[in-house]
């Protein structure tokens, strides 16, 4: 018998994942975007779930540019010293 | 049997990993506090340059990222090629600009999921929003960092984590922004 070694894409070790797998995995994501999780749907096609994702993720980085200009002005007009126990207590709370 | 088991006991404390990513934060925006001089007066201050608004913008955006994915650490597929990509860039500006070119054209898969984090504010306006007529899944292996070489499974549990330590990182500079006077 000729082994054949047929270059595949996924690791010998790796096991196929299962539709069912997939399936779990896109309602896992769905229960994380805001959008999908109010409006109370649970017919939400996979591709409109990472549709959404994708724009989740485009507007959590929108707002970390924002914050991040925040902080900049923020930094650059105020004396930290005084203010960094308030914050670090807040946040670790 | 269900992934969400693995995936809870990776991060089976979200806690720690917020208190983690908030002292990396903190202590680098001191560093970057203390790296950028005072404004001779106060009123000098309002009129800094635009460009260097951005510049410190920039590092404190680069700051946050660097923070989380280190936070992270190397348990998350999308922590490390961040860590990566960070790390090359870094080196790229300071000296091994031959071995960082080397290596970012075997990295070029990473360079694309991380691109959107890299961009400043200017660039992403010159770049516009392409009109691309992409699934799902190609749009959102772009996004996440090292997206392009997982299989479908892994990115879509990496894409949760990274959604989940997102909006933890917006939180707390949120936090930070508004305990500001």
């Amino acid at each position: 018998m000729s082994s054949r070694r047929s270059r595949s894409r996924q690791s010998p070790g790796s096991s196929r994942i299962t539709e069912d797998q997939i399936a779990d995995l896109v309602s896992k994501l769905q229960r994380l975007i805001p959008e999908i999780r109010n409006r109370h749907s649970d017919r939400v096609s996979a591709s409109k779930v990472l549709q959404e994702t994708c724009n989740y993720i485009r507007s959590l980085h929108r707002e970390v540019d924002d914050l991040s200009e925040r902080l900049t002005e923020l930094l650059a007009s105020s004396d930290t010293d005084s203010d960094q126990a308030a914050i670090i207590r807040s946040l670790l709370m | 049997m269900t992934p969400p088991a693995r995936l809870n006991a990776s991060a089976s404390s979200p806690c720690r990993l917020r208190t983690r990513f908030v002292l990396r934060f903190l202590k680098t925006l001191v560093k970057i506090k203390r790296s950028t001089p005072p404004p001779p007066s106060p009123s000098l201050s309002l009129t800094s340059s635009p460009e260097k608004i951005g510049r410190h913008s920039q590092r404190i955006k680069l700051a946050a990222y660097s923070s989380m994915a280190r936070a992270v650490g190397q348990r998350r597929a999308w922590s490390r090629a961040l860590m990566l990509k960070l790390k090359l860039s870094d080196k790229r500006k300071n000296r091994y600009r031959w071995l960082a070119a080397r290596k970012m054209k075997q990295q070029k898969t990473l360079r694309r999921g991380c691109g959107r984090i890299l961009a400043t504010k200017r660039n992403r306006s010159e770049k516009g929003s392409p009109s691309r007529s992409c699934s799902g899944v190609d749009e959102l292996r772009r996004l996440v960092p090292g997206g392009e070489a997982m299989d479908l499974g892994v990115l879509l549990e990496e894409t949760a984590h990274f959604v989940r330590c997102l909006e933890t990182q917006v939180r707390v500079m949120s936090i930070i922004a508004d305990c500001f006077p």
